[in-house]
Formats: structure tokens, sequence, C-alpha cells
């Protein structure tokens, strides 16, 4: 399912990542944020699997239970208030460096988010230009739709990668006034 | 328990009987927390402390910190500061008997974290903010508390600049909904700029758009009650004993707002109870600005004649309206009000600030309530004593 986006052009083995085996019962969807910013400085700020607060909205706080930051690390994640959850239990699934993969999935919390994983993957469009694609698969919960789990999830992550964006164009235009 | 330590407020008249908990069983198995804390009001000077009649809501006090002692707990909880206006003190010293404008109301103010982590609820409270009009707001914050530390801060001011603005065509749902809207307004600006906030956000990006408030504005004026709300907090008038919404709390699967909402292109879906693209528990906030524009700040503006009948008003946070009925919590803060002694008598509790022993005793009572029925958030209470007697009683007010 790699996004139908011309200009942006995804290897055989990057594509793997965003390849999900689906069960029935389950969804998955995309989301796709162009950022101003090279993609060495966003993938800084993506990459730090114990700091999603740095551009994450939801998230109000972060700590490591488990691991140093490599495949393996679990992250239990404070969610702000108001919203449908307070707490996330999510372990690093992927971390590749050279190709700027990052996945993980949701192992516990009190959300309803059963069996979430998601992969990030950054694609250098120009020197100072990058597209974020976000994929994931999700259990459909008891009493929603499939639509409704996909509004949900989009409009969390959509609003997580345009505050990165704007994080990592901040970032871009300090490192400039240097 | 709370219910029947409630029955012993005015032993003396024959009190109507309190609602019964719709839960009645649940009510065998209640353990009541300990519930240590104060109303934020200052301390009255000796001479009042001395003066102080006994009334008969130490019984219930009693009765619950008895069961304090049993539980064997002992918890802190983070209180918020009420912001009172500082010049309150040296107005009332200057309240005489010639004096034409009318006192300013009598208030109680609660305003407690609960069960809560964090504390993201603010009150304000203005007296005499303008040409001897009243001010009344609670804010329940989300997400963090500086949305509702900025509306705490900065709304009354807005609606001032607006009533003065308006001169002698006051229309007061177009002065409300101009200042909500600018409130709103000051709130995004200021998350895009590059200040940062005493908050955790701080610690983070300076672009806080998961932040909000919902935002419920009395002002009392001579002859008239305006409600101003956005979002799920609400006000409610007790006239003659009978509970009188004067707001309507914006759930988003509230016809209207459902309607609205899916006019704008949104979504309102059921995850954990009704929610803005299963997201956000409420249609209408100051802030939020990532989910505009399903989500408003225009407020319901409401205006309501003052009668002879009116007893009380209340503003509260749906950490208090989620557990207590309308008709309960008004039958609460009657029953505090007739256990207080006649205005103006000699004795009559009055702190400095204008805050007043019967209605904090009645915003402390709402908010033990809430607690006890297991309320899971912050609780905020202002309850506004509009019994008329007050006018006649301010010629014989020993004020000082």
């Amino acid at each position: 399912m790699s996004p139908n986006n011309p200009s942006t052009i995804v290897s055989d083995a990057v594509a793997r990542h965003h390849t999900h085996v689906v069960s029935p019962h389950q969804c998955c969807s995309a989301v796709v944020q162009e950022i101003a910013a090279p993609v060495s400085t966003v993938w800084s700020v993506v990459r730090r699997f114990d700091n999603p607060q740095a551009y994450k909205h939801f998230v109000k706080s972060c700590h490591v239970i488990l691991g140093d930051g490599d495949v393996g690390t679990l992250r239990e994640v404070r969610v702000i208030s108001g919203l449908p959850a307070a707490v996330s239990t999510e372990r690093l699934d992927v971390l590749d460096d050279e190709r700027h993969v990052i996945g993980f999935s949701m192992v516990g919390g009190d959300h309803r988010l059963s069996n979430y994983r998601s992969v990030t993957i950054l694609h250098p469009r120009s020197a100072t230009d990058t597209v974020v694609v976000e994929s994931y698969v999700v259990d459909v919960p008891a009493g929603n739709t499939t639509e409704d789990t996909r509004v949900f999830v989009d409009t969390i992550l959509r609003c997580n990668l345009q505050s990165l964006a704007k994080f990592a164009e901040n970032l871009t235009n300090k490192l400039h006034q240097r | 328990m709370a219910g029947i330590c409630c029955g012993v407020v005015g032993e003396g008249d024959t009190p109507a009987p309190l609602e019964p908990t719709p839960r009645p069983s649940r009510r065998r198995s209640l353990d009541i927390l300990p519930l240590k804390y104060i109303a934020d009001m200052p301390m009255p000077p000796p001479e009042a402390l001395r003066k102080r009649p006994k009334l008969n809501l130490r019984d219930c006090d009693n009765a619950i910190e008895n069961c304090d002692e049993s539980t064997g707990h002992k918890v802190t909880k983070k209180e918020s500061k009420v912001d009172y206006d500082d010049d309150v003190v040296s107005e009332t010293k200057n309240v005489t008997v010639s004096e034409v404008e009318e006192e300013s109301p009598k208030f109680g103010v609660t305003s407690v974290c609960g069960r809560r982590r964090d504390m993201e609820d603010s009150v304000s409270v203005r007296p005499c903010f303008t040409q001897g009009f009243h001010y009344f707001g609670v804010f329940d914050g989300h997400g963090c508390s500086h949305v509702a530390t900025m509306c705490k801060e900065r709304l009354h001011e807005i609606v001032n600049e607006e009533i003065e603005s308006a001169r002698e065509n006051l229309e007061w749902k177009l002065t409300m909904e101009n200042g909500f809207a600018r409130m709103d307004d000051e709130v995004h600006r200021r998350s895009q700029s590059n200040q940062t906030f005493t908050c955790r956000c701080e610690l983070q990006t300076p672009h806080c758009d998961a932040v909000g408030s919902t935002a419920v504005v009395a002002v009392v004026t001579p002859d008239k009650i305006v409600v101003s709300n956005c979002g799920d907090s609400r006000a409610v008038l007790c006239r003659n004993g009978v509970a009188i919404p004067l707001s309507s709390d914006h759930k988003p699967d509230r016809p209207d707002e459902l309607l609205r909402v899916q006019s704008k292109g949104g979504r309102v879906i059921y995850w954990d109870g009704p929610r803005v693209l299963g997201v956000l528990a409420m249609s209408r906030a100051i802030g939020d600005n990532y989910l505009k524009p399903y989500v408003i700040s225009e407020p319901e503006v409401m205006v309501t004649e003052r009668t002879e009948e009116d007893e009380c008003l209340i503003l509260a946070s749906d950490g208090l309206w989620d557990v207590v009925s309308n008709e309960t919590a008004c039958g609460v803060v009657r029953m505090c009000l007739k256990a207080q002694k006649p205005p103006g008598s000699p004795g009559s509790d009055v702190a400095a600030d204008g805050s007043d022993r019967a209605c904090s005793d009645a915003s402390i009572l709402l908010t033990k309530l809430a607690l006890a029925r297991h309320s899971s958030d912050n609780v905020s209470v202002v309850v506004v004593d509009l019994r008329r007697d007050q006018r006649q009683s301010s010629n014989y007010n020993d004020v000082n």
C-alpha cells in the first residue's frame, strides 16, 4: 500500500515496511506530511523513541521501562488529559538509521487500540525537503466501525505529523541563524 | 453518608429532603475518602472568629472527619489559587450608608484537584468588575492548564473592554460572543508565538494546539443575570426552590451540536463516549485549534431577569455536575443559606474579600458531595447569594 504520490520513489526494501498483514476486524491507513527541513534534521527528532513528546501533541510525558533505545525498548507514554486514554505501553520494533525507518507497536495501556502497529519512513525529496509517511494497522474496537477507527487514528497521526513539521522547520531555522 | 450529613443542616427548620442518590444500592458501600482541604479564602480577623456562630454544618464536618479517621488515610490534595480582585478589600471598606451602588453579592468558591493527577481548573471572581456588574467564571482545562489560566486572567478584562465599547447600546449576546472570540484568538496567537507557558508545555514545543478549556461565565447586574457558556461546565439558578439551568452542556451528541459538527465536515465518534473525531468529549471550547472548525469557541448566551424569588446561582465544572443533579445542588445550597443568620444581624459572617461563610460552606459541601460520589475529575464550584434582602441590610451592615 504505497502512497499514490508519484514524486515519492520508494525502494522495494523500504516499501516492505509499509506492507502490513491486515486481518479481518482490522483496518489500516497512512498519513503523509511534507516538511521543509532536511531529512537528517527530521530524523534526529523522529528516531528518539525515548522522547516522543518533543513533537507529539498528545504525549504529556514518557519514560523508558526497558532497553536503551534499540529495537526491543519499551516505553510508557502518559497522554494529556481530555483524551480517551491515559497510558500507552509501546515497544520499538524497527529502527533503521540508514533508511530512516522507525516502527513501534502498542503492547499495553488503557486505550482501545489493540494490536496497533505503525511504521514511519522519511523520504528525502530534496536537500531541504522531506516527506514523512506513517502507516499503521490496528484492530477495530467492538462497537465501532472501520471508518470510525480510521478517522480517530488519522486525526491523532495528522496532528502529530503537523507538529513534527513545525518543530523540525523551527529547528532548521534556528540552525541557520547560528 | 454525605446525604445523611446534609440532613443535619438547617435542623431548626423543616428542610426539604435531599433527592436520594440514583444508585441507592451503592450508597451502602460508599467509603468516603478523606476530604482535608479548605476553601481558598483569607483567614478572617480574630474577632470574627470569636463571634462565629456554631453552624449545624459542623456536625456534618465532624461526621466526615470521623470517617476520615477510621479509614486511616492521610491525603494532601492540591488546590488551585482562586483569583480574587485585589481591590475588593478597599472597595468593601468604602461602602457607606449613602452609597447608591448595590453591595457586592456574597459568594463562596472551592476548586480542588480531586482524583485527577493534575489541576487544570481555574476560577475567576471579580466583584464590581465594571459599572457595578459582578463577574464569576469557571474554566475547566484539558490537555494542560494554561488555556484555563489565561481565561482566568484575561477574559474578564476583555469582557470589560467590550462592555465599555458598547456604551449605551449594550447588547449582551454580541458583547459576550465578541469577548469569547477575542479570548480564543488570544489563546491561538499565544500558542503560535515563541512565548512559553509556566506549565509543563515549557518543556516541549510551543505549539500547544491540543490544549483547551471550557468557559462558563456569569455577569450579575442589578437587574439581570447574563450567562455565557462554551463547553460542558454549567450554571444553575435556584429560584424559589426550583433549579433552573442557565446553560446547556455542549456535548458532541447534543442533536443540534451533532448537526453543526457534521455540517462542517466533521464526525462525532463514540470512543469512550461521544467525541468530536473520537478525540474531544465536548463540541465547544476555548483553544483546541487543531479541531477547528468542528470545535468552536462561540458561547451560548442566556440573559435572565432577576426576581425577588432568586436565591442563588451555582457555577461549576463537570466534576460536580457529572455526579450531582441540578436539583440536589440547589437543595444543598438552600439549606446552607437557611442555616445562615439573618443578613445584617450582629455577627454576620462576611469576610473582607466579599466571600461569605454560608456560600463558602455551600461550595465546600457540594465539593465534598462530588468527591464522595467518586467524581473522577477536578471539581470547581462558585456559589453566589442572589437574595434581595441584602440590599436593605446594607444600610446596617457594619463592614470595616
